[in-house]
C-alpha cells in the first residue's frame, strides 16, 4: 500500500512542473519598465527621400534611413491613422495605420524610419511613405500590421515639438513645404465650401447616383467645421440642401428626403479662406472632435481674419491646411 | 398569533399519539449497489420527519432489524463507510415488520460530484453562473447519476434546458439567482462535503421543498447535522482546471446535551495543462451549529462562503487558434513584468448566514422556516480605454484575415500584410499573441498632464452587489397514512447595485469618467458625454477617477418575490398521486443612481434639464422623457404553476410514472430593461414566461438492475433575451433585446445498469436524444448606449426559428430553387449524448471506463444576422447566398471521448479510512471538440459589391484534451 501512495504522491509531484501557472495566482506584478528607445542614425533627409519619386509608386529595396520628429497629433481625430515627421529639409506623411497614434509618438518625439520594403506613392500631390497597394486603388497603402510596423518605424527620444513654420502665399505653393506644420496668417473666409455625401453610405460610393455634392461656390449653409452624423442630421432635415442634387442629376435632396433614402454618417467638409489670391481650404473629418464646432460668425461673416497653424497638404492642386485642432484657429479682427 | 400556531400543531400533535403498544418493525440486509455483496456495520437511522425513532447497526452479514415501530411512514437513512448515504422510504403498516429485503449503496469513490468548480469559467457577460451543467446529481436516478459526470465535460444540459430553469434550495430556500435566476452552485463551491447531502427531483416532479418548474429542483440541506459525522481531509490534483485543492471538514455528531457542529475549509490553488491565465485562488469556509431539544425543536445556525478570485477563459475565432496551433488559446491574459498577468478576473467574497427552524411537534407533523441572507460583492474585471487601440490580441484588425481574404468581395485584399500578421502570430513575435501589459503602461505613462497622468487603459471591475434577504416557511403533515399535505411560504427582497470601478489604472494616475463613445457622436457638447451629469454639473468638469472609484454607470436592481404553495400526496397501494400549485409575485425596478449626460431625465422638480442654454433632455418615440436616474416604472407580475404526478409501483420494482405541470413565470430583471446599463426603458410588452411541461416514465430497480425511460414534452412561450453587443454599422456598444422567443423540448432519456455473471461487474449506459428547437421569430429591439435613438424598434427576426434551404450548384453557387427549410436549435449542448461503460468494483476497488458520444450540438445564433436587414444588405436585395451565410446556424461535429476512472480505499484499525480515485478524461486526447460559442454580432460591411455583409467569423470553446483528477484523501 506503501508503494502505490508515493507513486501517487509522484504523479502529484510532477503535475506541477509550471512555474507560469502560479504567476497569477501570488500576484503582485512590478511596474513594466519605460520602452526602450531606438537611436538610429538616418541615411537620407526626407527631402532626398521625396526626391527619389519618378511619377509612379517607389517600392524601396535599398537602405535608406529617414529621422524626423513627429509634428502631428491624431488626438482630436482630425488626422486619422497617419503620422506626419518632419526634418530640417521637409515633412512626410508616415500611413501607420493604426488608431490613437498620438498615445505612442508623440509631438516632437524623434521617428526614424526604415524605408527599405516600403512604398512611396503620391495621392493628389502628397508623397507619402506606405506599403505596396496590390489593387492599385492607390500608390500605397497603409502599413496597417503590427509586426510590419515594429520593423519600420522607431520611436526615438522624446523633445520639445516643432515650431511651425510661418508660409507666405509663395511659400504655399512651394512643394518643399507640403506635409510639414505651417502657420499661415491673415486669412479670410471665402464663403464657400466642398462637402460629397452619399445617400446610402453603406452603397456604392463610386456610383454618381449615391452622391451628392454642395459645392459650387456656395457655403449651403454649413456653419460648422464638418459634421458628425448627428449634425449631418439635422442639416439635412433643416431642407438647407434640398435644391442639391445627386451626381447624375436625376433626383433632388428634397425628393431623397421624402422617399426616406438617406442615412446619416458623418462627413468632411472643405471650409475655403483665402491667402491673397490664393484659396486655402481648411478640410476637417467628420470623425474629429471638434467637427461639429460652429465656425465663429465674425469669420463666417469676413469681419475677423484668421492665423491657421496647420499641416500643409495639397490635392489636385488645391492647397489645404489640415489643423491638428482647434489651437490652430486664431482669430483677429 | 405564534402562540395559536404552537397550540394547533400540539393538538395535531397528541391526536396523533394513540395509546398502543407497537408491534410494527422493518428489516433487511444492506448490500452494496455495485457487486451485491453484504456491507458490514452500516448505520441505520429511522427518522419521522426530523426526528430520529430509532438507530440500529448492521451486522457482518449487513442484516438489521428495528421493532416497535408504529404504523406510519417514515425515512430510513443508510450509512456506512465509503458509501453513500441513502434514504428509502419505510411503511409500516397493521404492526407487522416489514421486510425491505435488499437495501443497496452506492460506493462513494465511483461517483464525482459535479458542481461549477468543476469547470473553467467561460468568458462571457454577465455574472459567470451561465455555463453551470444543469443536470442534477442524483444517486438513486441511474440515468442522472451516469450523465452529471460522463456529460459534463461537454457542457451538457439536460433536455436542452438553460440553468435558471433549474430550482436549486439551500436549506429550504430558492437560491436562483434573483436577478438571472442562473444556478448558484460557486456560492458553495469548495465546500462539497458539507453541501454534499440533497434531495432532488427531476422534471416536473413535485418536491416536498416547493413545486419547482419544468427543469428538476434538489435541496442542498447544508445543515450541520446533515454532514457525515468524523473529519475528513483530502488533497485533489486537477489537470484541466487547478493544480491543487485541499479542503478539511470536521463534523461533530449530536451530543447528549442535542449540540452538533460541523466545520469546512477549503482552497483551491494554482492552473492548469490547458489553458494559460486560467487560475484559482478560491477559498472557502464553513461553520454550523445545531441544537436538539427533544426532538421537537431544532434550530440551526449556519455561515458560509467562498472568496476568490479565478481567472477566465475567452474564445476566439477558429483563424486565432489555428495560427497558435491550439484550441485552447486563451486571449485574455500576458505577460507583465515577465509574469503571467490575466486581464478577466472574477473575484467574489459572497459571504451567506442562515438561521432554521425546526418544529417537529409529533410523527404527523413537521415544520420549519429558514431566514437566510446573501450579501458581499462580485465582481469580474475588463478592459476599458479611452481613445487607445483594443488592447486584446485577437481584435479582427490584427488578424491576417483582416488583410486578406480569398473571396475578393470582403474588400481584403493585400496578401503581403496579411503574410506579415502570420508570421507574427506563428512566431510570436513581441509577445503579439497575448496582451502586452508593458505597452499599456507605457501608454498610460506618456499621458501626462497637469494632474498627473491620465490613463488610457484601465482594468476595470464590472460589479453586481447582491443583498439578498429570504424567509421561507414550510409544513408537511401526515393525517392518515395515505395522505400527506404540504405547504410553504417565502419571500425574497434583493437589492443588487450595478456598477463599474476602477481596479487598476495601469500605471497612470487617473481614469476621466466619460461616455467615449457619445464624446465622438456629440463632439460639440460636454454634457451629452457626461456618465455622471450631477458631478459634472457642480463641479464643471467630468470625475477624475482613481482606483476603487465607481464610474460609468451605476444602479440598483430592486426585486420583491412572495410565493405561497400547496401539495397533497395520495398514496394507496401502488399507486402515488401528487397535485400541487404555486401563486406569487414578483416585483422589480430599476434606479439609476448616477445620470446620464445623454438621459438626463426631468430634475427633481419635474422640469427638463438645460445645459448651455439648450434643453438636453432626450425624450423617446411615445415623446417620454428617457431617464437614467431614479426608478423606472415598477413592473409586477403575478406568477403560478401547477402540477400533477401520477405513479403507480408494480409488484417486483416496475414504476410508471407520469408528470405533467404549467407555469408562469416572470421575467428576470436581467431580461427586462432595453439597456440597463444607462437608462430606466422597460422592453416592449413585458410579459410572463409560460412553459408547458410533460414526461412519461418507466422505471425498473431490482436484483441488482437499474432501468429508465423517459419520454419528455416541453413548450417554452415568450422568454426574452438581452445581449451586449458592438455594431459595426455604427461604430458604438449597445444592446439587443429579443422578446417572444419560444423553444419547444422533445425528447427521451435512457439509463440502465445490468450485472454480468463476474461479480462485481456491471454494464452501465445511459442515452438522451432530443429536438430542441425555436418554435417562433421573435422581435428585435435594438439600441445604443450612446444615442436615444433606437436602431431598430420590435423588428421581426424572420430567420430564427429557420432558414429557407438553397442547395449548391456544381460551380459552388446556390441555387435560386428552395429545397425546403432548416429548423433552427437551440444551441450549446449536444441533443444527442450517449454513454456506455463497465463498472467493477471489488474489495474496495473500483473501475470505471466508458465511451461517450455528443452530437447536434448547435452554436448560439446573433438575431441581427438573422433579420431581412442582414440578408438583404447594402443593395436592399435578398439572395440565396445570403440567406445561406447569414441566417443559417451551424452545427458542430460529433464527438467522442473515452474516460476511465480508478480507485482504492483501505481500512486502518476500522477507524481510519485512506483512499484515492484517480479520473481520467477525455484519454483518446481529442482537442478538436466544441463545447459553445457564439456567432458574432459584427458583420463585414465595406464590401467591393455594396450586395451583402459577411458574418464576422464565429467564436468557440473547445474542450481541454487529455486530462486527469486525483483526490487522495483520510478519514477518521
Amino acid at each position: 500500500m506503501k508503494k502505490i501512495i508515493y507513486s501517487l504522491l509522484i504523479v502529484l509531484g510532477f503535475s506541477a512542473v509550471s512555474c507560469d501557472e502560479w504567476e497569477p495566482v501570488l500576484g503582485g506584478y512590478d511596474d513594466p519598465d519605460d520602452e526602450a528607445l531606438v537611436t538610429m542614425t538616418s541615411n537620407t533627409t526626407i527631402a532626398q527621400l521625396k526626391a527619389m519619386y519618378k511619377g509612379s509608386p517607389l517600392h524601396i529595396e535599398a537602405n535608406v534611413v529617414i529621422e524626423g520628429q513627429v509634428t502631428s497629433s491624431d488626438k482630436s481625430g482630425n488626422i486619422y491613422r497617419s503620422l506626419y515627421i518632419q526634418d530640417n529639409t521637409g515633412g512626410i506623411e508616415v500611413k501607420i495605420g493604426l488608431s490613437s497614434l498620438y498615445d505612442e509618438y508623440k509631438v516632437g518625439q524623434l521617428v526614424s524610419v526604415k524605408c527599405e520594403g516600403l512604398t512611396l506613392g503620391n495621392y493628389g500631390g502628397m508623397l507619402q511613405l506606405g506599403v505596396e497597394d496590390p489593387t492599385g486603388s492607390y500608390e500605397t497603402a497603409y502599413m496597417d500590421v503590427k509586426s510590419l510596423i515594429a520593423a519600420h518605424v522607431f520611436k526615438g527620444a522624446k523633445a520639445e515639438p516643432l515650431a511651425p513654420v510661418e508660409l507666405d502665399e509663395a511659400g504655399l505653393k512651394d512643394p518643399a513645404n507640403y506635409g510639414k506644420y505651417v502657420t499661415v496668417k491673415n486669412l479670410q473666409y471665402d464663403k464657400q465650401i466642398f462637402c460629397l455625401w452619399y445617400p446610402n453610405p453603406n452603397g456604392d460610393t463610386k456610383a454618381q447616383s449615391n452622391r451628392v455634392f454642395l459645392s459650387d461656390n456656395k457655403t449651403w449653409g454649413v456653419t460648422t467645421w464638418a459634421m458628425s452624423a448627428k449634425k449631418f442630421a439635422a442639416y439635412l432635415n433643416s431642407g438647407i440642401w434640398d435644391a442639391a442634387t445627386l451626381g447624375d442629376g436625376t433626383k433632388t435632396v428634397a425628393q431623397l428626403r421624402k422617399e426616406g433614402a438617406v442615412t446619416a454618417s458623418a462627413y468632411s467638409v472643405s471650409q475655403y479662406f483665402k491667402m491673397g489670391g490664393t484659396s486655402v481650404q481648411v478640410r476637417t473629418s467628420g470623425y474629429s472632435k471638434f467637427s461639429d464646432t460652429e465656425i465663429d460668425s465674425d469669420i463666417l461673416d469676413g469681419t475677423a481674419k484668421v492665423n491657421l497653424t496647420g499641416i500643409l497638404t495639397i490635392y489636385n492642386g488645391s492647397q489645404q491646411l489640415t489643423l491638428l485642432d482647434l489651437s490652430g484657429v486664431e482669430k483677429h479682427r | 398569533m405564534r402562540k395559536l400556531l404552537i397550540s394547533v400543531f400540539s393538538a395535531l400533535a397528541a391526536l396523533s399519539l394513540a395509546a398502543q403498544t407497537p408491534t410494527g418493525g422493518v428489516k433487511g440486509t444492506v448490500i452494496n449497489r455495485t457487486d451485491r455483496v453484504p456491507v458490514s456495520g452500516a448505520t441505520l437511522r429511522l427518522m419521522s420527519g426530523a426526528t430520529e425513532i430509532g438507530k440500529v447497526t448492521a451486522d457482518a452479514q449487513g442484516n438489521f432489524q428495528l421493532s416497535g415501530l408504529e404504523d406510519g411512514i417514515y425515512d430510513l437513512v443508510i450509512d456506512a463507510n465509503g458509501f453513500i448515504t441513502n434514504t428509502v422510504n419505510v411503511t409500516v403498516n397493521d404492526g407487522y415488520v416489514k421486510n425491505m429485503f435488499s437495501l443497496s449503496l452506492l460506493p462513494v469513490q465511483v461517483t464525482t460530484e459535479v458542481d461549477d468548480a468543476s469547470f473553467g469559467e467561460f468568458d462571457l457577460d454577465g455574472l459567470g453562473y451561465e455555463d453551470t451543467p444543469t443536470i442534477l446529481y442524483d444517486q438513486n436516478d441511474v440515468f442522472n447519476n451516469l450523465a452529471s459526470y460522463n456529460f459534463s465535460a461537454i457542457r451538457f444540459k439536460a433536455r436542452g434546458y438553460l440553468s435558471e430553469s433549474q430550482d436549486v434550495y439551500l436549506a429550504g430556500v430558492k437560491m436562483n439567482d434573483a436577478l438571472t435566476g442562473y444556478s448558484p452552485y460557486s456560492l458553495w463551491s469548495g465546500l462539497n462535503e458539507v453541501m454534499r447531502d440533497k434531495a432532488t427531483v427531476i422534471g416536473s416532479e413535485i418536491s416536498e421543498y416547493g413545486i419547482g418548474g419544468y427543469n428538476g429542483l434538489v435541496n442542498i440541506y447544508g445543515t450541520p447535522s446533515k454532514v457525515r459525522p468524523g473529519t475528513r481531509f483530502s488533497v485533489l490534483t486537477n489537470s484541466a482546471l487547478y493544480r491543487l485543492r485541499i479542503m478539511g471538514t470536521y463534523a461533530q455528531p449530536e451530543n447528549d446535551k442535542g449540540w452538533s457542529y460541523a466545520f469546512s475549509a477549503s482552497a483551491r490553488l494554482g492552473g492548469n495543462d490547458w489553458i494559460n491565465g486560467v487560475y484559482y485562488r478560491s477559498f472557502a469556509f464553513y461553520a454550523g451549529v445545531e441544537k436538539n431539544w427533544n426532538d421537537v425543536h431544532r434550530l440551526s445556525l449556519v455561515a458560509f462562503a467562498a472568496p476568490g478570485r479565478r481567472g477566465a477563459q475567452n474564445a476566439s475565432t477558429q483563424e486565432v487558434y489555428d495560427l497558435m496551433g491550439d484550441n485552447m488559446y486563451n486571449s485574455n491574459w500576458g505577460y507583465q513584468d515577465g509574469k503571467v498577468r490575466n486581464s478577466r478576473n472574477r473575484i467574489t467574497f459572497e459571504p451567506i448566514a442562515f438561521l432554521k427552524y425546526d418544529f417537529t411537534p409529533s410523527r404527523k407533523l413537521s415544520a420549519s422556516a429558514t431566514l437566510l441572507y446573501r450579501g458581499g460583492k462580485n465582481g469580474y474585471t475588463a478592459f476599458d480605454w479611452y481613445n487607445a487601440q483594443d488592447p486584446r490580441p485577437d481584435y479582427y484588425r490584427n488578424l491576417p484575415s483582416y488583410f486578406y481574404m480569398e473571396n475578393a468581395d470582403y474588400n481584403r485584399l493585400n496578401p503581403s500584410k496579411a503574410a506579415w500578421a502570420r508570421e507574427a502570430w506563428e512566431n510570436n513575435y513581441d509577445n503579439i499573441a497575448h496582451v502586452n501589459w508593458d505597452r499599456l503602461y507605457n501608454v498610460n505613462r506618456n499621458n501626462a498632464t497637469a494632474d498627473g497622468n491620465r490613463s488610457k487603459y484601465i482594468l476595470e471591475e464590472r460589479h453586481a452587489d447582491q443583498n439578498d434577504l429570504n424567509l421561507a416557511g414550510s409544513l408537511s403533515w401526515r393525517p392518515s397514512l395515505n395522505w400527506l399535505l404540504s405547504a410553504g411560504i417565502d419571500g425574497k427582497i434583493n437589492r443588487t447595485e450595478y456598477y463599474k470601478s476602477v481596479n487598476d489604472l495601469l500605471g497612470g494616475d487617473y481614469f476621466v469618467n466619460i461616455d467615449q463613445y457619445a464624446e465622438r457622436d456629440f463632439s460639440s457638447s460636454d454634457a451629452a458625454i457626461q456618465n455622471d451629469l450631477d458631478y459634472f454639473f457642480e463641479h464643471g468638469e467630468a470625475r477624475k477617477v482613481k482606483k476603487g472609484d465607481k464610474y460609468g454607470y451605476d444602479y440598483y436592481a430592486h426585486i420583491f418575490k412572495g410565493d405561497v404553495w400547496a401539495s397533497g400526496k395520495y398514496t394507496f397501494g401502488g399507486l402515488e398521486a401528487t397535485l400541487g400549485g404555486r401563486l406569487g409575485g414578483t416585483k422589480f425596478w430599476r434606479e439609476g443612481l448616477m445620470r446620464k449626460g445623454l438621459f438626463p431625465g426631468l430634475d427633481d422638480n419635474g422640469q427638463p434639464i438645460s445645459y448651455g442654454g439648450k434643453v438636453i433632455t432626450t425624450y423617446d418615440s411615445e415623446g417620454k422623457p428617457i431617464t437614467s436616474k431614479g426608478d423606472s416604472k415598477k413592473s409586477s407580475f403575478l406568477t403560478y404553476s401547477g402540477k400533477l404526478n401520477l405513479a403507480y409501483n408494480f409488484t417486483g420494482g416496475h414504476r410508471v410514472s407520469g408528470n405533467i405541470s404549467y407555469s408562469s413565470e416572470a421575467p428576470y430583471f436581467d431580461k427586462a430593461f432595453v439597456a440597463p446599463r444607462t437608462r430606466n426603458t422597460l422592453m416592449n410588452d413585458l410579459t410572463n414566461v409560460k412553459a408547458f411541461s410533460g414526461d412519461l416514465n418507466y422505471m425498473y430497480a431490482a436484483n441488482g438492475y437499474s432501468f429508465r425511460i423517459t419520454g419528455f414534452y416541453t413548450t417554452l412561450k415568450d422568454q426574452t433575451d438581452v445581449m451586449s453587443v458592438y455594431y459595426d454599422l455604427n461604430n458604438s456598444f449597445g444592446n439587443f433585446a429579443l422578446s417572444g422567443i419560444d423553444e419547444r423540448h422533445l425528447g427521451m432519456e435512457l439509463g440502465f445498469e445490468v450485472p454480468t455473471p463476474l461479480t462485481g461487474l456491471s454494464v452501465v449506459g445511459a442515452f438522451t436524444a432530443g429536438e430542441y428547437v425555436y418554435t417562433s421569430n421573435p422581435r428585435l429591439t435594438a439600441t445604443i448606449d450612446n444615442s436615444a435613438t433606437v436602431v431598430y424598434d420590435n423588428l421581426l427576426v424572420p430567420y430564427w426559428k429557420s432558414n429557407p434551404k438553397f442547395d449548391r450548384n456544381a460551380d459552388g453557387t446556390y441555387s435560386s430553387v428552395q429545397n425546403g427549410s432548416q429548423k433552427h436549435y437551440v444551441p450549446s449542448t449536444p441533443q444527442t449524448a450517449a454513454s456506455l461503460g463497465l463498472s467493477y468494483f471489488k474489495n474496495y476497488w473500483f473501475i470505471d471506463a466508458d465511451v461517450e458520444y455528443f452530437g447536434r450540438s448547435y452554436l448560439d445564433m446573433s438575431p441581427l444576422s438573422k433579420t431581412d436587414f442582414a440578408t438583404a444588405g447594402p443593395d436592399r436585395i435578398v439572395t440565396p447566398a445570403e440567406i445561406m451565410d447569414l441566417a443559417s446556424q451551424e452545427k458542430f461535429n460529433d464527438a467522442w471521448l473515452v474516460n476511465i476512472s480508478v480507485g482504492k480505499s483501505w481500512y486502518i484499525h476500522r477507524k481510519y479510512q485512506i483512499g484515492f480515485n484517480l479520473n481520467a478524461r477525455n484519454v483518446l486526447n481529442n482537442k478538436n471538440i466544441k463545447t459553445g460559442g457564439f456567432e458574432q454580432t459584427r458583420m463585414v460591411d465595406n464590401t467591393v459589391s455594396k450586395e451583402r455583409y459577411y458574418k464576422f467569423d464565429s467564436k468557440y470553446f473547445y474542450m481541454p484534451g487529455f486530462n486527469y483528477m486525483l483526490n487522495l484523501y483520510f478519514k477518521f
